[in-house]
């Protein structure tokens, strides 16, 4: 079943409005919270055990204390750049309850002593945009954004800003380069951007549900989020389900609830009763599950990472045995090549010497090395760039050959797909180059 | 200062020391492509990996900074994996375009390739297609292909000529180097980019495919086109010079050098040299005997005049020592005070670009004031001007420029020596002005050396002295100043003839043209065979 | 250790008889002679020049500047052929080539054939096999000049009747990306 903890109100359309949402118990924390002391935000957080829910699952509260204890000028950054192939979560908070956001963005920023926020919106989320646009307007006009919000003292002011379409100003650095009106590159770390980061100031980034759960950290305590999910993996998570399965969405449930349950009974089994064949379970980064590693693992960060692959923005892919894995690996290796920045030479080569190695075994050209090499040289690529976009691109190569080495072998072999019998067609995507490469 | 061990060995280094900039000062080998010491931190090229113990994963030499204790190693097997993959990543889409590069030979990609490289890449799809000789502003020629993306030009644009021509445009594999829209890459020091690019992707329209890197030796010396001083390095072979290139140095120039600076070469060679002394008698410009027969021959000439009647004219482009041995010449043998220092039209202007161009064109006007201030002359050239104009001065020396091009007021001045009944002019240059002059009477123009035929020094406008030697010799037959200012003096001194090291060749003919000519001459020699 | 040796005493001229030898020695001339005389097939001497001796296809005589399917210089200009070459008789200049694709090539490239030991270096380094050295042998000239062999003799003299082409395509480098 699904546990609706921040999700609670999401099917009231009013949700949307102020007040609407004030009926339903907003911004009854931010006026908690702004008589707190944003160290003991700050120190609740922590105690929470809240997670980055953007796709590293780094501690939030940890974060915030990397920040300087001065008075230096700080910003708080909204990463709202959903990008992940197979994420829709965000895009739902800020189309169904963009207050929600908010309020957990003052707080948070109250937290951490900053006088300015961004919402850096993926460019082709315009329902979200409008939505949250208008929000922050009206929270302006009710002064809970502005000068003294609440009679507080505290100052803040909120900003949207529409990114304009590269996965990689999903990453932190990346969208900050964006931000600040550089090319959308990732910076090199260190510094960290909670020492330098936005405009060379103190910055913190934080995904959408990340800053919308503070809220109800703050209402039922820490350890009142801490009902919910394990020890190291506490609260609810939002996770996007879709694929071959009969009900795609988004799912609300407490972390560690179990992966075949969240297919079989959230996501109605799989479509035209095919059978599971596998599962990328945190977005196109993570590595690849085989339908039997799914009836052991649970959706949480350990169980994940312990079965070598990564819980990720929740973004689950569900594959049937129809699929044929190297032409799915083929349209993950095109997305991977397309978005790598450029910048660091093993990401730049080495996403589009993958996508063209897949290629050449799906037009028929491949030989039994390449499998290997596919192998060489996403390991290679892993972990030697400055962000995590080349071990994004190399993870799903690596655990689709090792993990279905079988139908790599019978493509190189007979140069048709195991499972679909038939040859490649190369996609509009791919022939269009000029679509591709634009 | 903080303890560290590289490679087993223990150094001390300032600490906030960046890893690869300890193993360069202490002389131990890193790939590296996009770290410049001269340049910001982009981390980009991935090769400069070390492993730090205590650190599973690879660092990153260029952006990690030496911490108390640290361990760090780059001869392990696991660095060594990386580096080589890293090469391979920045190989699979390079051309194999060496055979025409022009960056072949002293490529970093060549080298980093023989030093850690040393596979056969496995890359058997078609490589990245990307634009070829594009024309990126007066003195430089871009090919994509080539580029390995470093940005070391692009960060060179924004920090140090601070012009921003530069940026990389798209992304991926097919991310390009290039400038903004209508604008070109067109500033006082474009062509360092040239100089940092470790691959031949950016390439100088002036020396493209004049030469290969290694028919070319080098050797150090001081730019002398302008007071700054810069310290380079000179490129030449037997066919005379060819390009001119910074040298580090802290105190001067940094990394850098100015554009013009690099054309400094063009007047050194033979092209543009006074080869032979000429005379000008009875209405004919003749070519005399040899330099130090000529000058010597006129010592007796000045020796039998007044002091009074002797004049000599000095400009800021010779050496220290130079200076020196001339002043004691005319002070001390000939007793005259009629020494008069020829500023070029700018000399005096204090006009500095806040980079290394300043307006003084002349490399050594500091040397001269000081070599005048020792020896007590403090003459104007109005006092020149009148002294010729009354013909109080019967017997004028002058040194002429080397860098006859900043010289501006040429015409004028060259008017203004022929009044002197007896001229005799001294210059590495050809001086066309004086040929063209209406009113000369007798002039003898005698071969001098440049400074790249001449060790010395010169005293830059801060007042610093910097050593120079000898680089090469392009005109046998021409003297420096020491040797004048001793033939001058009536000393007896033996002239070593240098064979310059390209003898056979002719004016403005190619070496294979020369070949032909002579082969022309000993047709009788092959008829009778 | 001991030496054995033995003195030879050469007969004096008087006391030596070289009449077998030369009779031994005239009849192998003979032989000959008679042999040719009757069997002028086998015979080895040639006269030459109404007679020119066939060498094989791999002997290396002139050079040959090759050429591309367009007739133009297959040369690149790269001088590693110069750099390569022991007897230093190769002499390039290059420069710019209006088309992108061509970039470099050659616009004199000269060997001085009396310098020249055919070794055949040049060729070994060429890497698109611009330069080869040909069957061709009699290299005659009246004065030094004429052995100065310049582009135009190279690659385009009568006797290669138009140039030989090069096996290396422009287009197939392209596309191979070298």
């Amino acid at each position: 079943m699904e546990t609706k903890y921040l999700t609670e109100f999401y099917h009231l359309p009013e949700f949307k409005n102020l007040d609407g949402y004030r009926k339903n118990g907003g911004y009854i924390q931010l006026t908690k919270a702004l008589l707190m002391q944003p160290q003991a935000i700050i120190d609740e957080v922590k105690a929470s055990g809240l997670r980055g829910r953007g796709g590293a699952g780094f501690s939030t509260g940890m974060k915030w204390g990397f920040l300087p204890k001065n008075n230096e000028p700080r910003y708080l950054l909204c990463n709202a750049d959903e990008g992940e192939p197979g994420t829709f979560k965000d895009r739902m908070m800020m189309e169904k309850a963009p207050h929600q956001l908010i309020e957990g963005m003052i707080i948070s920023a109250f937290a951490i002593g900053s006088k300015k926020s961004y919402i850096y919106v993926r460019g082709e989320y315009e329902e979200s945009i409008t939505t949250l646009l208008t929000a922050i307007q009206e929270a302006y006009k009710a002064g809970l954004l502005g000068k003294n919000i609440l009679g507080s003292g505290f100052d803040h002011d909120m900003d949207v800003y529409r990114g304009a379409g590269a996965y990689i100003c999903g990453e932190e650095t990346g969208m900050i380069s964006s931000l600040e009106g550089l090319k959308g590159q990732p910076k090199l770390k260190p510094p960290f951007p909670a020492v330098q980061g936005f405009l060379k100031k103190p910055t913190i980034v934080n995904n959408v549900e990340t800053l919308a759960a503070v809220k109800y950290i703050l209402r039922d305590g820490a350890q009142g989020y801490r009902k919910y999910g394990t020890e190291k993996s506490a609260g609810t998570k939002l996770f996007s389900l879709s694929g071959n399965v009969n009900k795609p969405g988004n799912y609300e449930v407490p972390l560690a609830y179990p992966l075949k349950d969240m297919i079989n009974i959230l996501g109605g089994g799989i479509k035209n009763g095919k059978k599971l064949k596998a599962v990328i379970p945190g977005g196109s980064s993570a590595p690849v599950m085989t339908a039997e590693e799914v009836e052991r693992a649970t959706l949480d960060y350990e169980c994940l990472a312990q079965m070598g692959t990564m819980l990720g923005s929740g973004a689950i892919i569900v594959i049937d045995d129809s699929k044929c894995m190297v032409e799915c690996l083929a349209n993950l290796t095109h997305f991977y090549r397309h978005e790598s920045c450029g910048q660091c030479t093993p990401c730049r080569e080495g996403t589009g010497w993958l996508e063209k190695i897949v290629h050449s075994i799906l037009s028929g050209n491949g030989r039994m090395e390449d499998i290997d090499l596919l192998i060489k040289v996403a390991d290679n690529m892993k972990g030697k760039t400055i962000c995590a976009l080349s071990d994004a691109a190399a993870l799903p190569v690596l655990s689709f050959v090792t993990k279905f080495r079988d139908e790599f072998e019978y493509f190189v072999q007979h140069g048709k797909s195991k499972v679909k019998g038939t040859a490649y067609k190369t996609p509009n995507y791919i022939a269009d180059k000029g679509h591709a490469h634009a | 200062m903080l303890k560290c061990t590289i490679n087993g060995v223990e150094l001390e280094v300032k600490e906030g020391t960046s890893i690869i900039q300890a193993m360069f000062d202490n002389h131990q080998k890193i790939a590296h492509y996009c770290w410049h010491p001269g340049l910001s931190i982009a981390g980009v090229c991935r090769l400069c990996m070390v492993e730090i113990e205590g650190n599973p994963r690879l660092q990153i030499a260029c952006n990690t900074v030496v911490t108390e204790g640290m361990n760090i190693n780059n001869t392990s097997s696991k660095v060594q994996e990386a580096v080589k993959w890293g090469l391979d990543f920045h190989l699979i889409n390079h051309p194999l375009d060496c055979p025409i590069c022009d960056q072949a030979g002293e490529c970093g990609l060549q080298d980093q390739y023989m030093e850690f490289g040393q596979y056969t890449s496995e890359m058997a799809e078609p490589k990245q297609k990307k634009r070829k000789v594009v024309d990126l502003g007066p003195t430089i020629v871009l090919d994509s292909e080539r580029c390995i993306l470093c940005s070391r030009c692009v960060r060179f644009t924004d920090e140090v000529s601070k012009t921003n021509e530069l940026g990389i445009f798209n992304r991926g594999d097919h991310a390009e180097i290039g400038t903004h829209d209508g604008k070109k890459l067109d500033n006082r020091y474009s062509l360092n980019t040239v100089d940092i690019c470790p691959v031949g992707a950016l390439t100088s329209k002036d020396f493209r495919f004049k030469q290969r890197a290694w028919y070319l030796k080098d050797s150090d010396t001081i730019c002398n086109g302008c007071s700054t001083g810069c310290n380079v390095k000179v490129y030449f072979n037997k066919e005379g010079l060819f390009r001119v290139k910074p040298r580090f140095n802290a105190e001067v120039n940094g990394h850098w050098m100015c554009d013009d600076g690099r054309n400094t070469y063009k007047f050194v060679n033979k092209e543009a040299r006074l080869e032979k002394s000429q005379e000008y008698k009875n209405g004919a410009w003749n070519v005399t005997g040899a330099a130090g027969a000529v000058t010597k021959s006129f010592s007796k000439l000045l020796a039998s005049a007044q002091p009074e009647e002797i004049g000599l004219v000095l400009t800021g482009q010779l050496t220290n020592e130079e200076y020196e041995s001339i002043l004691n010449t005319f002070t001390n043998t000939l007793k005259t005070k009629n020494i008069y220092h020829w500023k070029s039209p700018e000399t005096e202007k204090n006009n500095f670009d806040g980079l290394l161009i300043r307006a003084d064109k002349n490399p050594n006007t500091n040397g001269l004031l000081a070599a005048f201030k020792k020896h007590g002359i403090s003459s104007t050239w109005t006092d020149l001007e009148a002294k010729l104009n009354s013909k109080q001065i019967k017997n004028l020396v002058v040194i002429g420029p080397e860098n006859i091009a900043v010289y501006k007021d040429i015409e004028t001045q060259v008017n203004l020596f022929t009044k002197a009944s007896n001229l005799m002019y001294f210059t590495s240059a050809q001086v066309a002005a004086l040929k063209a002059s209406q009113n000369i009477q007798s002039v003898t123009l005698i071969p001098l050396k440049t400074f790249i035929e001449k060790s010395g020094s010169f005293t830059n406008h801060a007042g610093k002295v910097q050593a120079f030697k000898k680089v090469t010799t392009i005109v046998s037959d021409a003297l420096n100043v020491n040797e004048v200012a001793q033939l001058l003096a009536g000393q007896e001194i033996k002239l070593q003839f240098v064979p310059t090291e390209n003898l056979f060749i002719a004016e403005n003919l190619r070496p294979d043209q020369v070949r032909l000519e002579l082969r022309k001459k000993n047709e009788f020699f092959f008829n009778k065979g | 250790m001991s030496v054995n040796y033995k003195t030879v005493v050469q007969k004096p001229a008087d006391k030596q008889w070289y009449l077998l030898g030369i009779a031994t020695g005239l009849a192998i001339t003979m032989k000959h002679l008679l042999k040719n005389l009757f069997n002028k097939k086998d015979m080895i001497t040639l006269n030459y020049p109404e007679q020119k001796y066939d060498y094989s296809n791999r002997f290396k005589g002139n050079h040959i500047l090759t050429v591309k399917k367009d007739g133009a210089i297959r040369c690149t200009a790269c001088m590693l052929c110069a750099t390569n070459c022991p007897a230093d008789c190769i002499t390039i200049t290059a420069s710019e080539h209006p088309s992108a694709e061509v970039e470099k090539y050659p616009i004199s490239y000269e060997i001085d054939m009396l310098r020249c030991v055919f070794c055949g270096y040049c060729e070994e380094a060429c890497p698109v096999d611009a330069i080869r050295l040909g069957p061709e042998w009699q290299t005659p000239g009246l004065n030094g000049a004429e052995f100065n062999y310049d582009i135009k003799h190279l690659a385009y003299r009568a006797s290669l009747k138009g140039g030989v082409q090069s096996v290396v395509d422009d287009k197939e480098r392209s596309k191979s990306g070298i």
